[in-house]
């Protein structure tokens, strides 16, 4: 985990003639990526943000000086800001950082099956997306199907639910239920 | 126009009568389904249904603050993943 940068922004386009941008965050609540610090471009440059309006940003660079006028601030459009990971702060138990999760080997009853692609949340609790060969499977992210999440060893151990199918009948259209 | 109060909510019934099966056996299963239609009913809570997308069947793990809507308001048929960031899940 150590060393890994993670996207949390990019700037957007730049904001009047004094040097502000817009930046879009993709932190899981946009003001908080001010509140991590040096923010890392993929040139090599370090930036603090400072928040100026709704989206809008003062950037300052590692000698301390901002961005002096709209060239400057239209110079930086698409650039990609970065976060490593060792600065976000520690999630709670049963709390996994979806970058962490994203990526880890599957084990199923000892072999190795595949990765974890994606982690989804549509509002019916977390569920991963695990590539298996070229097909992916999808599974509910609970204590019964997702057992052991070993970060150091870069692994999850699924169990498979049960799964039954639940297929209309040609006569049974619907009721309404009491 | 809101349905009628009259009717009760709407459910395909063969969904009731296995929900009750599998609530009974309180196995680690996924009840696979492709009535989006369906109102989550109260006795549907602590259940994990796969709710067809089109695609595939993406669980839905049902709580109380659910209870009234409708199956398919929680398996989009557009997926939009975004990016992780600092994006956290629990584990259930």
């Amino acid at each position: 985990m150590s060393g890994q940068r993670i996207l949390m922004g990019v700037v957007g386009r730049p904001h009047g003639v004094r040097g502000l941008v817009h930046v879009h965050s993709y932190a899981a609540v946009p003001a908080d990526l001010a509140s991590y610090g040096t923010l890392h471009d993929d040139r090599g440059g370090g930036w603090t943000l400072t928040w100026r309006g709704q989206g809008i940003g003062e950037l300052r660079g590692t000698d301390g000086q901002v961005l002096r006028d709209r060239e400057a601030a239209q110079a930086l459009v698409n650039r990609k800001l970065y976060v490593e990971r060792d600065r976000l702060p520690e999630p709670e138990p049963d709390e996994f950082y979806l970058a962490d999760l994203i990526g880890l080997a599957v084990h199923e009853n000892g072999a190795v099956i595949g990765n974890v692609l994606a982690v989804h949340d549509y509002g019916a609790g977390s569920s991963l997306e695990i590539g298996e060969g070229s097909r992916s499977l999808v599974l509910p992210f609970t204590r019964a199907c997702v057992p052991e999440v070993d970060m150091a060893g870069g692994r999850v151990v699924i169990v498979r639910p049960e799964e039954i199918e639940v297929r209309p009948d040609e006569d049974d259209v619907g009721e309404a239920a009491e | 126009m809101a349905r009628s109060v009259w009717k009760g909510p709407f459910v395909d019934g063969y969904l009731l009568n296995k929900a009750e099966t599998s609530r009974a056996s309180g196995r680690n299963e996924v009840i696979k389904i492709w009535s989006r239609r369906s109102t989550i009913l109260p006795n549907f809570v602590g259940l994990t249904f796969g709710v067809y997308n089109g695609h595939k069947f993406l669980p839905v793990q049902v709580n109380e603050n659910m209870v009234g809507h409708k199956f398919g308001e929680f398996s989009p048929t557009r997926t939009f993943t975004g990016h992780s960031s600092d994006k956290k899940a629990k584990r259930g």
